[in-house]
């Protein structure tokens, strides 16, 4: 069974439409990488996945529910976490706080309290620096830790899917790596899918897994990162040149 | 929340340093033994409930509403129709249930009944509204406002329409206001350090985010409005009783204007900016009612002309929007002195690269 199920959607803003028709399926603790070009939909196929725009056709299954055109704390509940793009911490909130916030949905379910905990405390050991600023506000940490910070707040609500936009968009490079350090140990403990949208295919071909390359609100390519990486294709579906 | 305790000993010095200076303002009056200033304190302690209800919402939720003074009228009518001798209210609105004529309850029963009605209402108005959200949703809380004074206006039977309405037990003590402004300042900073308040400034600071952590933005707000409704609506109720007298009118624009004026100059995203911006406003417009009347300085007569309170308000509130647009408190809180320094050196290792400029101090 697969955990993730696109059929034929299409996203529109407008009389603009952003993704055509696309169709793909992932599986459990799978890594996919969503590259291509600005503009190639990328980001607006992420949103319509987390139900934050409505697909203007198609249909989406996240674990056998129907979620095309839920809303998305509704689309959060059933397992799926999305770190939008921008790190968008909860600025006047403590990192602390930032993390214990979503954790609200599961309120009043047997031992939370306790589960609250030891999801902190994991969080925690991914990301030491975050336990000691947890007191600080959220808007004053550096870009990464912003980003980890963000990563363990979509952590703290157990999803089985976490959905990340540009994780890598303005970082230092080492910071980058650091980020994909602990995203990768992360897959590897919890089993936990990553669909990650990144401009750069360079990632992808570094971290491993599954690629996909859109262009124009298609899906040119999919395949394994590292073989499509090196492949001639990939060059000219990604530049635009050949028959394209 | 998870470490509750941790949360309440970490902000409670907010909420014990307001009443403190809400006190030492009571003992000072009473103390001052001055009939005229009494009536002036209490003002300025309706004011605190009113601007502490409306920070309750705005604050937390970022959304501007300009729609709560009419709450207050539904208070202060509520009020009027509970506590009012049942041969005036036969007398002058006529309209009102048999049952409701023969009431007549003590201020201080009446007060939270009526502010129960306010929220109530709010509830019904907040389940439309809150969907919406920016300016769509300040515009429709001011429609809501205006339909509230225009039913108000005209239902004559029930609310004596434009007439006054008198005959409401006046309350000249002040300690009945001194303790509800203490317990709409407890209020306010509860719901401010709840799972519901947190999961709403988590909204506020950023909307996408916080719908993808799971946070149900429209019934946090929802939640905010209801409880903000429920405080304004008791400031209108011992409005009622500080007069004795109420009309529609008396709840609506001028009224509006003044409440968020002081919001904003105090900051609007602090509980101990709403009630400093109430404090300081309100010595400055003392001051200017003075000026207004017209002072004798050594045989020259010095007279402001009428209508420069306003003025001066308008012309602050602009001058703050300028030059502070996050308040005289800009975001943050009251606390103990030492707590202060203890989070300034927490806070210290930050980074200079990501700052964000709004929101961040709290």
């Amino acid at each position: 069974m697969s955990l993730l199920s696109l059929s034929n959607v299409t996203v529109r803003y407008g009389r603009l439409t952003a993704v055509r028709g696309v169709s793909f399926t992932m599986a459990e603790g799978e890594v996919l990488f969503v590259t291509g070009p600005n503009g190639a939909g990328k980001s607006s196929l992420l949103r319509a996945v987390a139900g934050v725009v409505a697909p203007a056709g198609g249909r989406i299954d996240l674990a056998d529910h129907d979620i095309t055109g839920r809303s998305p704390e509704t689309i959060a509940r059933l397992g799926l976490s999305m770190v939008p793009e921008g790190r968008e911490v909860f600025g006047s909130l403590s990192v602390e706080e930032n993390l214990l916030v979503g954790t609200g949905m599961h309120a009043g379910t047997r031992g939370w309290r306790a589960r609250c905990e030891t999801d902190l405390a994991a969080v925690y050991a991914t990301f030491p620096i975050l336990k000691d600023r947890r007191r600080s506000q959220a808007g004053l940490l550096s870009g990464g830790q912003q980003q980890m910070l963000v990563i363990g707040r979509a952590l703290m609500t157990n999803p089985r899917l976490m959905a990340i936009d540009e994780p890598s968009l303005g970082l230092a490079p080492n910071i980058i790596d650091q980020v994909y350090d602990r995203l990768t140990e992360l897959r590897r403990h919890r089993a936990l899918a990553l669909l990650i949208v990144e401009q750069s295919s360079t990632r992808a071909m570094m971290v491993g897994g599954r690629m996909m390359l859109m262009r124009g609100g298609e899906i040119l390519l999919d395949g394994d990162a590292r073989a499509l990486g090196q492949s001639e294709a990939m060059q000219s579906a990604y530049f635009g040149y050949g028959e394209h | 929340m998870l470490r509750r305790g941790s949360v309440v000993r970490r902000t409670i010095a907010t909420p014990i340093i307001l009443s403190a200076l809400i006190l030492a303002l009571a003992i000072f009056t009473v103390w001052s033994g001055s009939r005229p200033f009494n009536q002036t304190v209490i003002d300025v302690l309706l004011r605190v409930m009113l601007v502490v209800g409306l920070y309750i919402f705005i604050g937390n939720s970022g959304v501007l509403s300009f729609g709560h003074i009419g709450f207050t009228c539904l208070g202060a009518y509520a009020a009027a129709w509970l506590t009012m001798p049942p041969m005036m209210k036969g007398m002058m609105l006529p309209g009102l249930p048999g049952w409701l004529i023969a009431t007549k309850l003590p201020y201080w029963v009446a007060a939270p009944i009526a502010a129960t009605f306010a929220a109530v209402f709010a509830w019904l108005f907040g389940l439309v509204l809150m969907r919406l959200s920016g300016i769509a949703a300040s515009i429709a809380t001011f429609a809501m406002l205006a339909m509230i004074n225009k039913i108000y206006s005209n239902w004559s039977s029930v609310t004596g329409a434009t007439s006054s309405v008198v005959g409401i037990p006046i309350v000249r003590d002040l300690w009945p206001y001194v303790i509800a402004a203490i317990l709409c300042i407890v209020i306010a900073w509860a719901h401010a350090i709840s799972r519901a308040g947190l999961k709403l400034r988590a909204a506020r600071d950023e909307p996408v985010a916080a719908q993808a952590s799971g946070i149900d933005i429209p019934r946090e707000r929802l939640v905010a409005f209801v409880v903000s409704g429920w405080v304004t609506g008791l400031a209108g109720a011992l409005f009622a009783h500080s007069l004795g007298v109420v009309t529609p009118d008396t709840f609506y624009l001028a009224m509006t204007f003044m409440a968020l004026s002081m919001l904003v100059v105090g900051g609007m995203s602090s509980l101990s900016g709403a009630v400093l911006g109430v404090l300081v406003l309100s010595l400055l417009i003392q001051l200017l009612r003075g000026l207004e009347r017209g002072v004798d300085m050594g045989g020259v007569a010095l007279k402001i002309p009428n209508g420069l309170q306003e003025i001066a308000l308008g012309v602050i509130m602009i001058a703050i929007l300028m030059f502070r647009p996050s308040g005289m408190m800009g975001n943050r809180e009251l606390v103990w002195p030492r707590a202060r320094r203890r989070r300034a050196a927490d806070a210290a290792p930050r980074s200079s690269t990501n700052t964000q400029p709004t929101g961040v101090h709290r």
